[in-house]
């Protein structure tokens, strides 16, 4: 695995904490592993390699996408985490109703920089 | 907050517009109440709009005599089936392969169709598969948050008392719960909705009548008066009856946006005056409908071309209107709303009740008709239209009786109409007991009606007839 993709997915990594632990302070954690597991169904119809995405109550990890990579190193990392985390947002707004998903989506900007978040999906 | 328009007739207006997407909902009550007509009307209206339903049976209904039953109701069709709606066996896997996999099953079916709704009927039927409560409960919970991720509205449709509301699990879970039940009436088996809880929306509170029909369900909200204070612009202006000496007794007519009462015994003429209090307003090209629970349309019709008045005109040319409804068949509960309906759809100016007495005797309880004819009568004045109700005084020959009910605080206007005897005859006097506002002769004058129309006569110059 490239030094890039290995940052890459470190980077995305941090996000998806940081996300976790931002929803969770919403929807308690049970209820976010259960969204987890509809994006990550979701997300697999285009890229099978996000089910390696470990999480559980006591939060979420790549480290097995990570290792998968060196089997798969032309994976489009990037572009996975990017559907994964657009989607979670924009199930998270439909779900909460679009004014509270306003207030989510301006603290998960705040802890989580760097990512476009929409409400509605495009 | 997105709604669910649900499609069934008056039902989203008392949901302030439709049930909150992605809510779960409970359909409750006893076997026959309507509930999966209810549930099936929603999901093939929601189909119309291209929602996708998943409807999930598990032992109470086979699908096969659902589907059956489900035949005879405009809403149905076939060509939505497999399509927008979709029906799957839960009971099945429930029996088979154990309520652990119930949620596998239904997650399963959840990805391969992505449905807009899921139905569960009936949920209050798998509650015996599970060992004791505190598994059922369990399960409740998971399901309650396996669906909430997957933006979907649900249905948990079961055979719940309303005692069993408040106690059991599931009802912790759930966003919104419709109960469904029958009564008994005077004349009538009425089946009533109430929305116990809804998260999300305000609605309408109190028992709502429902009836299904070949059309489906169709919802008869509650009339209720409002609590808060009816403000409105009072008009200075004056509505007559277009008979001279009456509309003089009254200063011109009865004030604009008033409520008048004509009470009287039976053959005083109430219908007479009420009507001609239509047909002068028609003549000045207001709109006006003569809402009849007494006489047929055609009797009503007869009596005015008797009189020589020109309503077949009137009629044609879409300036008055007669809706009959048989006293036999009134059900106060669904006529007070769609008399509302009708105000609203017709833009009337004046509109005559005859006669509140058999609006009176339809209902079984006086609180609920009191609560009705305040209703009707706030709706009625907010809108400014002059109305008239008559009420039939059972003793003719008594003193100034208005009606059984104290319904005077709603009413501005009063006329009565009595008969008297004077040297072996009878005569017909009319008195003018209140007009709100305004001015009014306090002579008892005795009225004819002749081919000719209705004459006011002289004053009634011996006391003693009022004994």
């Amino acid at each position: 695995m490239s030094e890039f993709k290995k940052e890459r997915i470190e980077h995305y990594e941090t996000l998806l904490k940081e996300i976790w632990t931002a929803s969770a302070k919403y929807l308690g954690m049970v209820s976010v592993n259960l969204l987890i597991e509809r994006v990550v169904w979701e997300v697999s119809l285009e890229y099978k390699e996000i089910e390696l995405l470990q999480y559980d109550q006591n939060g979420i990890s790549c480290a097995r996408i990570a290792a998968g990579l060196e089997e798969n190193p032309d994976l489009p990392v990037q572009d996975m985490f990017k559907k994964f985390i657009t989607r979670y947002v924009a199930i998270l707004a439909k779900l909460l109703g679009h004014e509270r998903a306003e207030e989510i989506k301006n603290k998960l900007k705040e802890e989580v920089a760097g990512v476009s978040f929409s409400c509605r999906e495009e | 907050m997105d709604k669910l328009i649900t499609g069934i007739k008056n039902f989203d207006y008392i949901l302030g517009g439709g049930i909150p997407v992605y809510s779960l909902n409970i359909v409750s009550g006893a076997p026959g109440s309507g509930k999966t007509i209810f549930v099936q009307n929603i999901i093939f209206n929601s189909a119309r709009s291209g929602l996708k339903s998943l409807y999930l049976t598990t032992i109470s209904e086979s699908q096969f005599k659902m589907v059956r039953h489900l035949q005879g109701f405009e809403f149905f069709s076939d060509d939505l089936l497999g399509d927008k709606v979709i029906y799957g066996d839960l009971g099945f896997v429930l029996r088979k392969q154990g309520t652990d996999k119930a949620l596998e099953y239904l997650t399963e079916m959840i990805k391969k169709h992505l449905p807009n709704i899921v139905v569960i009927d009936s949920f209050k039927a798998i509650r015996d598969l599970f060992p004791d409560e505190k598994t059922f409960k369990a399960f409740v919970f998971d399901l309650a948050a396996a669906l909430s991720i997957w933006e979907i509205t649900v249905f948990l449709v079961g055979e719940y008392e309303e005692q069993e509301l408040t106690l059991l699990s599931e009802f912790a879970i759930a966003d919104g719960i419709f109960h469904l039940y029958g009564q008994e009436e005077k004349r009538f088996q009425k089946r009533f909705i109430r929305i116990r809880k809804m998260r999300g929306t305000s609605f309408e509170q109190g028992e709502h009548l429902f009836q299904i029909s070949p059309v489906g369900i169709e919802v008869y909200p509650r009339m209720r008066p409002e609590g808060k204070e009816l403000r409105y612009e009072v008009k200075q202006g004056r509505k007559g009856f277009g008979i001279p000496d009456l509309d003089e007794m009254l200063s011109d007519g009865l004030s604009e946006g008033t409520i008048t009462l004509i009470s009287g015994g039976t053959g005083a003429g109430k219908t007479i005056f009420a009507l001609k209090f239509l047909l002068e307003g028609a003549e000045k090209g207001e709109k006006g409908i003569f809402l009849s629970f007494e006489e047929p349309a055609a009797q009503i019709l007869n009596t005015a071309r008797h009189l020589g008045w020109e309503i077949d005109r009137h009629l044609a040319e879409g300036r008055l209107d007669i809706k009959f409804i048989s006293p036999v068949e009134l059900d106060v509960d669904k006529h007070a709303f769609e008399i509302l309906d009708m105000i609203r759809e017709k833009k009337v100016e004046r509109f005559v009740i005859d006669s509140i007495s058999s609006f009176e005797n339809s209902v079984s309880d006086l609180q609920k008709y009191k609560d009705y004819l305040w209703a009707l009568g706030q709706q009625l004045r907010r809108r400014q239209i002059n109305t008239i109700f008559t009420a039939v005084n059972d003793d003719p020959f008594s003193s100034l009786i208005v009606s059984k009910t104290q319904i005077s605080l709603i009413i501005d206007n009063i006329i009565i109409l009595r008969y008297v005897e004077d040297n072996s005859h009878i005569k017909k006097v009319l008195g003018i007991m209140k007009t709100r506002g305004s001015y009014h002769n306090k002579d008892l004058r005795e009225y004819e009606i002749t081919p000719n129309g209705i004459s006011i006569l002289g004053k009634l110059d011996r006391a003693d007839m009022l004994r």
